[in-house]
């Protein structure tokens, strides 16, 4: 029986011989990626793909998922009690500070010139789970389980309690997949904050560094020194912590200096991530949210060659 | 070797692959991940080399395609190095299929540093980072392990 139907199978068109299978195939993929490289109608079929491996993104993290439910369930209440006790008094600071902060921002908008105080600048955010996470030497991506359903758009900023986490790359309609700012492809542009130096820090592909490989030796940089976000690029708004320099290296042989940093957010093990959405009428909104959706994701700078170990 | 029944087997296959496309995204440390194998591929050579007339391409192909859109490479470049080792592993079946599993392994080395040799080509042509050694260290656990997956595989599909 089950000799017949193979054997009436055998000359039917499914069974093509390998080589023009493999010919057929071959040809397929190679016109997916000429597109995929282009962001051509590739993206469709991506996003369609993209819906399809959503229950398998989500069973993939589902192990993390599990692990951390339990350390959460089995915490004593003691711990949690003392955890309580330290928020609060957290939040007592943070409140006092954006007394602070608030009455500065009036006082700024004063300065300026400006009639009335400032929008705010966050305008909406969203809080993703990770459902998938990817920390290779060559992609540093997070799956959050928020997508085009939610309003999440290409290109959106994403931060967590610390600092900046990343952006969105690739929407699908229940998911998206966040560049973090340590993925090798990933420059964010930095200004730091004692000295208004303006520079790109470039990820490295190990989620607790940044590189840094555009700075002179000559610069005006220390370990220690803080990073947060220029504001030009048009994805990021400006402000935003990215990181502190761990290292600064002076070669007295090369232009550039070796500079490393240690990304301020905990972007290898954050549960959780804050989608943003901006006002675009504040002047520390980024660009132009409109042009940073239809621009490919700012992402490639090439390191200078030969310029970093 | 007898011909397996196709709708049966087929079923088997694309069951098989789903779990190793699973097993093979697993997230895991990254000292471990560096050496983790690639399931999948050892799944795809196992039956394109038993069964290559059941097995498809297609399964290659489509497998490759979710591996792409789960990792976020290029769109086509796992299907196509998927697709690749499928091929080869069907016009060598004759060859391959009888040799001691041993033996089989460094079939699986070259079919291994094939499909990453195609990856990493992918990668350089269009502009990605390509130049990291770690992206093959899992072809010698992938070659260690190709008796054991193909024994369980076996077991699987033809309970002597």
């Amino acid at each position: 029986m089950a000799f017949a139907s193979g054997a009436a199978h055998r000359p039917s068109t499914r069974d093509l011989a390998p080589g023009p299978r493999f010919f057929v195939c071959a040809v397929l993929s190679l016109v997916l990626m000429y597109y995929d490289q282009r962001d051509g109608w590739s993206v469709s079929i991506r996003y369609a793909l993209q819906a399809a491996a959503y229950p398998m993104q989500v069973a993939l993290g589902s192990p993390r998922q599990l692990w951390l439910a339990t350390t959460e369930f089995l915490r004593s209440s003691e711990a949690l009690r003392a955890e309580n006790a330290q928020l609060l008094d957290r939040e007592r600071q943070l409140s006092l500070k954006a007394m602070r902060f608030e009455a500065l921002e009036q006082e700024n908008a004063r300065l300026r010139g400006l009639a009335n105080a400032l929008p705010p600048l966050v305008s909406r955010s969203q809080l993703a789970d990770v459902v998938a996470s990817d920390l290779g030497r060559l992609r540093q991506r997070l799956v959050v389980n928020k997508g085009d359903r939610q309003d999440v758009f290409r290109g959106q900023a994403a931060v967590d309690a610390a600092g900046l986490m990343g952006q969105t790359v690739r929407i699908g309609p229940w998911s998206a997949e966040i560049m973090l700012i340590t993925d090798p492809e990933h420059a964010v542009p930095v200004e730091f904050v004692r000295t208004g130096l303006r520079t790109i820090a470039v990820g490295t592909g190990n989620s607790t560094e940044l590189e840094l490989p555009y700075l002179p030796v000559n610069s005006d940089v220390k370990e220690g020194d803080q990073m947060v976000t220029s504001g030009l690029g048009g994805i990021f708004p400006a402000g935003v912590p990215v990181g502190v320099i761990t290292r600064f290296h002076r070669d007295p042989d090369q232009i550039l200096a070796q500079v490393r940093a240690r990304p301020a957010a905990t972007l290898d093990h954050d549960g959780q991530v804050m989608l943003l959405w901006f006002d675009a009428a504040h002047p520390a909104a980024p660009v132009n949210p409109k042009l940073a959706t239809e621009l490919p994701p700012a992402t490639v700078a090439q390191p200078v060659t030969g310029a970093t170990p | 070797m007898s011909f397996a029944a196709p709708r049966e087997s087929r079923l088997l296959v694309y069951v098989t692959a789903l779990a190793a496309l699973l097993l093979t995204l697993l997230p895991l440390p990254q000292m471990v991940s560096v050496f983790w194998p690639q399931f999948l591929v050892l799944t795809v050579l196992y039956w394109s080399t038993m069964t290559p007339h059941a097995s498809g391409m297609l399964v290659a192909f489509l497998a490759g395609l979710m591996l792409d859109v789960l990792q976020g490479t290029q769109l086509g470049q796992h299907a196509f190095a998927m697709s690749l080792v499928a091929y080869l592993a069907i016009r060598l079946h004759l060859l391959t299929r009888a040799k001691p599993l041993f033996e089989q392994s460094l079939f699986v080395v070259a079919a291994l540093l094939i499909y990453e040799g195609a990856l990493w080509a992918i990668d350089g042509w269009s502009g990605r980072d390509a130049n990291s050694w770690s992206r093959w260290l899992h072809i010698p656990t992938g070659a260690l392990l190709w008796p054991i997956v193909a024994g369980l595989l076996g077991r699987l599909h033809a309970p002597r």
